[in-house]
């Protein structure tokens, strides 16, 4: 059995009960908040939601970010069979997990995003799925950054013909040609920074908006003289 | 409109091209482009991406160039036309106008609704974060707070005279606080089961009505706390529920994209106001004043309709504000000009303004008559959710989810 595609609860490592008590938070937000888009995933999601960017792009089109550092697939993957996308009828949902298991290879980590995808796809058969790619880490160049390529190579591959469901590449221009990564870009060389999520998540910014207003009449773009 | 291109951009157009082609895997098309449009030799790395890129970006340029020219269209006017002075202010024409005259901070969440006192210069908001704040609207002072709810709290309300105030909450409680000494919960009553999205008190201050995520509306007895009446349609969560002047009618909205006009005695639905395309947020009765600008609305060229009323305005996520006639139910007026959902609405007392909240941070204040944006007031850091005006005193007030309530003078 694949560990990353079984849900399981994260471990309270540190026996404070923080995991769980975040999660019921998500439940009560899911049932009150009617949002159009729902981010869920790991540290990587969960920084995002305390930049400017996330003020100024996101929160306008009625987000909620069910997101938890250090989450891993099979986590994010227990938290949804556990109810945080039952009471919700968003039109996109995007999910950023997986560079947090370490300790599995790129074919298990992508199996466990795939199943995520799977579980999502019952729930809410039509809306978007948006996956950002994985981000690189480490200040020098790794085996963890390795897998990360391989693993967002991998999941290309496997999505590409799939219905409704966008992988999107946010990992350019993070790596200088040194081969190192800037602190102003990842002051932990793992998570992004303001300046990053800004160049990370416009991409992401721009599909949104085109999925949200797929359907409303089209507006002409001609600049006026 | 026929676009020219320089030799130099169709070069550059023709290798984006090639770039979009050779890094899709289209390489027979790249192929067979590359030999058409005489290219050669290795792709420039500048090229990389160029095509998606100006796609994205015209739609991002243009989104902010019309921000702009709205923004630069409302200076203008407010340059030009000025506002009058305080001296010249008369009480049907005044609106508000920026800046604030006070930001008041002091709630921990999302602030879901603001009331002016009916009687003394006070305002109450209410909040997320479970408590209920009072305020001096004039000094800009904090008076105190009132604690009780054990989750957000939804809606609030006065009575006529402003003796007592009720609250409702997603805690599933109602509760009465009294205004006159205390400023206690003087009763607690449940009965809903679900969220209780909104209150409001019957015009003689015996009954109190109540609109829940459980998809019914409930009529409370003020003096013994007992549910008397349940009104059941909707299929949906309701929203928001309001008393008519006389108090025979009930207005409600809800999920479900309806507006539903209730007898308040039979409980009977007499009407279902459908022509909203999404979630209907709020609605409010316009006061008597506003029977001209809305007939004048409702008429066209010249022509003035005939229509008795009552009149009623609705608010959606669909972005559009509907003035309906409550006799005949039919929609008289859209006004459309909002970028976001719709969460608040008032009447300007003098009937002939809508002012309006919005999700796209501003409030705005409608001409009724001629179905425009009179003027557009950039109100907050996030979504503007609720706005009340004073009745009588040149006042407006609003709430958000930044977290602050603010208050505007108008002239």
């Amino acid at each position: 059995m694949n560990p990353c595609s079984v849900p399981a609860p994260q471990q309270d490592s540190e026996g404070d009960g923080r995991w769980n008590s975040i999660h019921n938070r998500f439940l009560s937000d899911a049932k009150g908040k009617d949002a159009d888009v729902i981010f869920i995933g790991d540290s990587i999601l969960q920084a995002l939601e305390h930049t400017e960017v996330w003020n100024q792009w996101f929160a306008p089109l009625h987000c909620l970010n069910f997101s938890i550092h250090k989450d891993q697939t099979q986590n994010v993957l227990w938290r949804i069979k556990n109810g945080e996308l039952d009471h919700v009828d968003p039109k996109v949902i995007v999910v950023h997990v997986g560079t947090n298991n370490v300790d599995y290879t790129p074919e298990q980590v992508c199996e466990g995003i795939l199943e995520i995808i799977t579980t999502i796809r019952e729930k809410h058969p039509s809306a978007y799925i948006v996956l950002p790619s994985l981000l690189p880490r480490g200040q020098h160049p790794n085996a963890l950054r390795e897998k990360n390529s391989k693993i967002n190579q991998l999941l290309r591959e496997k999505v590409l013909n799939m219905n409704k469901v966008e992988m999107v590449s946010i990992d350019k221009g993070f790596i200088q040609t040194d081969g190192t990564i800037s602190h102003h870009d990842m002051h932990d060389y793992l998570t992004p920074t303001n300046a990053a999520c800004r160049k990370a998540f416009e991409p992401i910014y721009d599909l949104l908006q085109q999925l949200l207003s797929e359907g409303e009449p089209e507006k002409d773009l001609t600049p006026s003289e | 409109m026929k676009m020219v291109l320089s030799q130099r951009q169709r070069e550059e157009l023709n290798k984006a091209i090639a770039d979009y082609l050779g890094s899709n895997g289209y390489t027979d098309a790249l192929e067979a482009f590359k030999k058409e449009a005489e290219m050669s030799g290795e792709m420039d790395r500048k090229f990389g991406g160029l095509l998606e890129k100006k796609w994205t970006s015209v739609i991002r340029l243009q989104k902010k160039v019309m921000e702009l020219e709205s923004k630069l269209a409302e200076a203008q006017k407010e340059f030009i036309e000025g506002a009058p002075t305080r001296a010249k202010r008369t009480p049907a024409e005044w609106i508000p106008r920026p800046p604030e005259k006070f930001c008041l901070t002091g709630h921990r969440a999302t602030i879901t609704k603001v009331i002016f006192h009916p009687v003394f210069s006070l305002m109450v908001s209410s909040s997320e974060d479970a408590t209920i704040k009072v305020w001096e609207f004039e000094s800009g002072e904090y008076e105190r707070t009132l604690k009780g709810h054990t989750d957000s709290v939804q809606d609030i309300a006065f009575d006529q005279h402003g003796k007592l105030l009720v609250s409702c909450s997603a805690d599933m409680s109602i509760k009465l606080w009294d205004f006159n000494q205390t400023f206690e919960c003087v009763k607690t009553m449940h009965g809903h089961d679900h969220n209780v999205s909104s209150v409001a008190f019957s015009p003689s201050g015996d009954i109190v009505y109540s609109a829940s995520r459980d998809k019914t509306i409930k009529a409370w007895e003020v003096a013994t706390g007992y549910c008397i009446k349940t009104y059941k349609g909707h299929r949906e969560w309701v929203r928001m529920v309001r008393v008519s002047a006389d108090g025979s009618l009930l207005a409600s909205c809800s999920n479900d994209q309806t507006v539903r006009i209730w007898n308040a005695d039979t409980n009977e639905c007499k009407m279902e106001l459908r022509e909203h395309e999404h979630v209907v947020e709020c609605v409010a009765w316009a006061p008597e004043a506003a029977a001209a600008a809305v007939n004048e609305a409702a008429g066209g060229d010249n022509r003035r309709a005939n229509h008795v009323g009552p009149f009623l305005a609705s608010g959606s996520r669909d972005k559009s504000v509907k003035i309906w006639d409550v006799s005949t139910g039919q929609c008289l007026a859209t006004l459309a000009g909002h970028d976001n959902w719709v969460r608040g609405l008032a009447w300007h007392p003098g009937g002939r303004y809508l002012l309006t909240a919005s999700d796209d941070k501003t409030l705005r204040v409608w001409d009724v008559a001629h179905t425009r944006c009179l003027k557009t007031l950039y109100a907050h850091h996030h979504f503007a959710t609720s706005l009340d005006f004073h009745r009588s005193l040149p006042y407006v007030i609003s709430g958000s989810v930044d977290q602050t309530v603010k208050v505007w003078e108008c002239r």
